[in-house]
């Protein structure tokens, strides 16, 4: 009996290996994100699987189940020894990715970063979907549109360790300090990564300040959270959800006006310039300080000297325009 | 005062001090925190936990547990976004709920009761095992903005009151019913005492096991329901900090983790006390961040200071003690 | 009073082969030194934190310890606070461990004085410890490890990491000779075993149970340490999880849960197969969903083929 159940466990892990084997002449290009199972790194995968079939390039998206950053780092290493040529990684933490850096300069795997950067890092490039800068200052700029100057805002986040949130975070503050002075901005609260927590937060802020005008959900988790406590408040029309999040996530909350509008990019785009980028770097191309890639629409810049491989401008979501989106 | 307090017993009644002294801070530090809204918005966060611990109260009864209560609410909840999305009436869907997690809570008993592992280990196990189930049902896109009619069903009044509330009244009722005035609490207790002199005494001790992972599985299934209800999304984490909360609401409430005291009334005041706490801080400005700290900080506190005062012969203690929390399923 | 010597290092280090085997079948270039390095490096601080839990474990008296996640982050918190404090870097590999080991002791005072019992004091302590390393911080990762840290850290002799040659393995070792050729391992695995005896014929339970919790303390400080010169900073969540895959490593390393039983070279076994099976998997490029589940069924087989052994050589 045991036997048979270690023959299954060994079927299923054929199986599920299966698919995974391709033609070894090819380069590989990994991707890995900072958690799978979510919509928006599942949108990544898809632009990279594109771009990938594009190039002739072999694609790996593999990634960890936690937000955790040794089990990432466990991740990346695998890839670099199982010989793919470049690997890209939406780093969860900037401070512990330097071992695996070395190891990819020893074993000559170009790595990059993608979505998350780790700026000194000494990885070869950041695919940027937008400046950290650039999207803190789109979500506050937006707010002011619908709420005005003179404004109480609230702001849920996910994890309190997450790096690149707490750029955003820090950016969002900054707009508001330089910008909009009457603007204020409640401490930043952490939900964890359970949508429900971020719902419960987001409810207690509305209490706890009837005056609140915005809410803003900056981990993807906590968009659903934001949008439902507004609405179960019976708060539509006085406080304006929004947050960082997929049309898909926010698509409910747009149309029943929870959100008022939702800040994001082309997620799928993103993976395609991923891809892209990784094929350049195991060509060893110079990237142009403006090209349009094959296979997209619009012309993206590069910075050599910091080495930031920009998408383009956050695109803003709302009721109207959300249906033209589909990821 | 003093019969009533005995008759009250002293956890609950120091739980309920607690909940009483804390909302008096609260109310005097914010102007928003005694009113009905609020009142209600903390009754609505308990909703879960107060379902899913009232099943752990009867596992750590029997000196079990389960760790994977989480994940088991979160695959219902994954059945009751389906079928909604699928356009299934929401009374069904809601009944999926309960169904689905008695469901589970029957593999959890299997692989406890007759796999003879014991329920941490085994439980730890089968939270590997739904988690990736939860992935995989999930397949990288949530449920998110379910359509209403759930949401719409379970807000509904029955003789004034919320569904939710009798629905929990109604849980806790049979369950205090069948502890007090059925064989069943007996058994129960006497199991979580001792499960050798149980069967010696001719208890059926694996119908009350097996009884009491069901009635968790189903309990976790039908707060799955008022999950989706309130929240309308599933999203991956669904439920990740559930267990050890529960677990903490329930010894909070005096049932003792070595088996052979529970208390109901207890674990419905230790879930209202933890709730009340992170709506209330939050509401008089403290930082999210140190919540855990505080909820660690009120476990030990409370457990540290019973310890203090019980002067029980050490012997006796000990003798509880030594390997009875994990007695359910082995040996 | 001897230990029951458990079936289950056989099973282990069959399932090992299996692994080893079928990942060279289906990927042989994965048959490499970097590969072993790879499993030692991300093995480390697995197998000290899972060592203390098994020693905590091994006591008795429904010993374990769900805090050790929250004292490896806690201790690196602390560590690199009191190093911007003005404490001197060459400190604090010692630190690491002081930290360490008073958090453990404040779990065995816990236990062992207060007669908590050992779950929900460490759940209480879970809560504190993880809690406070995030809120101390703002969950901030702080920066500035002290250079002559990484390059032990980091390095490795002959595809061995050097944490892992230099700390582990020693440790392990050390645990083993205590456990098995001294007086104090004999009153580790009588008082697991059977708690009131052993009281009876005189072992010091409650000081040998406060030491075993320090010890696990101490041993979370070591990951803390290693994980700071690997890293090269310090994050207020590393030790996330840890409490969950620590016990299922202790579980799959024949740990009896009620103690007495179980040797700590089991421990390190299983999490030898836990990281190999996660890197075999991560080679062959399997969906991470996949291993949560493999390694929680896992964790049921080899209990229930422990379980059935153990019936029929009774029966």
């Amino acid at each position: 009996m045991h036997t048979h159940s270690k023959v299954a466990l060994l079927a299923a892990t054929l199986l599920a290996v299966g698919s995974s084997f391709a033609l070894a002449a090819d380069k590989k290009v990994a991707f890995v994100p900072q958690i799978i199972g979510i919509p928006y790194f599942d949108a990544m995968e898809a632009g990279g699987k594109e771009a990938a079939a594009k190039f002739g390039v072999d694609f790996i998206y593999q990634g960890p189940v936690d937000t955790n950053p040794v089990d990432q780092m466990q991740i990346v290493q695998n890839l670099i020894d199982q010989g793919v040529n470049a690997v890209a990684v939406s780093v969860l933490d900037a401070s512990s990715i330097a071992p695996v850096v070395e190891a990819a300069k020893a074993k000559h795997v170009a790595l990059f970063t993608s979505d998350s950067d780790a700026p000194k890092s000494g990885r070869a490039l950041y695919v940027a979907q937008a400046t950290d800068e650039g999207l803190g200052d789109a979500i506050i700029d937006e707010m002011v549109k619908r709420v005005g100057e003179d404004a109480k805002i609230g702001i849920v986040s996910g994890e309190a360790t997450a790096s690149n949130l707490n750029a955003w975070i820090g950016f969002m503050q900054a707009r508001a300090k330089a910008k909009y002075p009457k603007l204020k901005l409640l401490e930043p609260q952490f939900a964890g990564g359970t949508a429900q927590r971020a719902a419960q937060i987001a409810t207690d802020l509305m209490t706890a300040n009837p005056d609140l005008k915005g809410l803003i959900g900056v981990a993807s988790t906590t968009c659903p959270g934001v949008g439902q406590a507004i609405e179960t408040a019976g708060k539509i029309g006085k406080v304006i959800g929004t947050g960082y999040c997929s049309p898909n996530t926010a698509r409910a909350y747009l149309k029943s006006g929870s959100f008022g509008y939702s800040v994001l990019w082309d997620p799928k785009e993103l993976g395609y310039l991923t891809v892209w980028a990784g094929k350049q770097l195991i060509d060893g191309k110079e990237i142009p300080a403006t090209t349009t890639p094959d296979g997209m629409s619009h012309p993206v810049t590069y910075d050599a000297k910091t080495g930031i491989l920009l998408l383009g401008e956050p695109a803003v979501f709302t009721a109207q325009n959300v249906d033209n989106y589909k990821f | 005062m003093r019969a009533f307090l005995q008759r009250f017993g002293e956890r609950e009644a120091l739980l309920a001090l607690g909940c009483v002294v804390s909302g008096l801070v609260f109310s005097i530090l914010s102007p928003y925190f005694a009113t009905p809204d609020n009142l209600l918005t903390i009754a609505r966060n308990s909703t879960e936990l107060l379902l899913i611990g009232l099943g752990m109260t009867l596992l750590l009864g029997i000196g079990g547990i389960d760790v994977s209560v989480g994940s088991v609410l979160g695959l219902a909840a994954i059945g009751i976004g389906r079928l909604l999305e699928a356009g299934a009436p929401p009374a069904l869907a809601a009944l999926a709920g309960p169904v689905a997690g008695l469901a589970l809570g029957v593999v959890t008993a299997f692989v406890v009761i007759f796999g003879r592992i014991p329920a941490i280990v085994a439980t730890l196990g089968l939270l590997g095992v739904y988690r990736a189930g939860i992935f995989l049902a999930l397949g990288g896109s949530w449920l998110s903005g379910l359509p209403t009619g759930l949401t719409n069903l379970l807000a509904a009044r029955v003789f004034g009151l919320p569904v939710s509330v009798l629905v929990i009244a109604l849980a806790y009722g049979a369950i205090f019913i069948a502890v007090r005035l059925t064989p069943f609490g007996a058994h129960l207790l006497a199991i979580g005492n001792s499960e050798a002199r149980a069967r010696l005494a001719g208890i059926g001790v694996r119908r009350v096991q097996v009884a009491a992972f069901v009635i968790s599985g189903g309990l976790c299934g039908l707060a799955a329901s008022f999950y989706v209800a309130t929240y309308r999304n599933v999203e991956m984490t669904i439920g990740a900090t559930l267990a050890l909360e529960a677990v903490a609401a329930v010894v909070l409430g005096g049932t003792a983790v070595t088996g052979g005291r529970i208390s109901l009334l207890g674990t419905a005041f230790g879930v209202i006390l933890l709730r009340l706490l992170q709506n209330g801080l939050l509401l008089v400005g403290a930082p999210s961040l140190w919540q855990p700290v505080l909820t660690g900080l009120l476990l030990l506190l409370v457990l540290g200071a019973e310890a203090l005062s019980r002067r029980l012969p050490l012997e006796r203690l000990r003798q509880s003690a030594v390997g009875a929390a994990w007695r359910t399923g082995a040996r | 009073m001897r230990p029951r010597v458990s079936p289950i290092l056989a099973i282990l280090g069959l399932m090992w082969v299996v692994v080893v085997a079928g990942l060279a079948v289906l990927k042989p270039t994965a048959i490499a030194l970097s590969t072993v390095t790879a499993v030692l490096q991300f093995s480390t601080i697995l197998a000290l934190v899972a060592l203390g839990q098994a020693l905590v474990i091994v006591c008795g008296g429904a010993g374990i310890d769900i805090s050790v996640g929250g004292m490896v982050s806690l201790a690196v918190v602390l560590a690199m606070l009191l190093m911007k404090a003005g404490l001197p870097g060459v400190l604090l590999p010692v630190s690491c461990l002081a930290i360490g080991l008073a958090l453990g002791l404040v779990n065995g005072f816990l236990v062992t004085r207060l007669r908590l019992l050992p779950l929900i004091a460490t759940l209480g302590t879970f809560y504190v410890y993880s809690g406070a390393a995030v809120a101390l911080t703002g969950g901030a990762a702080q920066s500035g490890v002290p250079g002559f840290l990484l390059p032990w850290g980091r390095g490795a002799v002959r595809g061995l990491p050097l944490p892992f040659l230099t700390l582990a393995l020693p440790v392990f070792v050390a645990a083993g000779v205590v456990l098995h050729a001294t007086s104090w391992g004999r009153w580790i695995y009588g008082m697991g075993f059977n708690e009131r005896s052993a009281r009876l014929v005189g072992i010091p339970v409650d000081r040998v149970r406060l030491t075993a919790y320090g010890a696990s303390g101490a041993l979370a400080g070591c990951a803390a340490l290693v994980s700071l010169a690997w890293l090269g900073g310090g994050r207020p969540n590393i030790g996330q999880n840890l409490e969950l895959t620590s016990l299922t490593a202790a579980m799959l390393g024949g740990i009896g849960i009620f103690g007495g039983k179980g040797g700590v070279f089991g421990v390190l076994a299983a999490v030898l197969l836990l990281v190999t099976l996660q890197t075999g998997l991560l080679q062959l490029n399997v969906n991470t969903v996949w291993q949560v589940g493999i390694v929680g069924t896992i964790l049921l087989i080899v209990l229930l083929i422990d379980n059935l052994a153990l019936i029929r050589r009774t029966s």
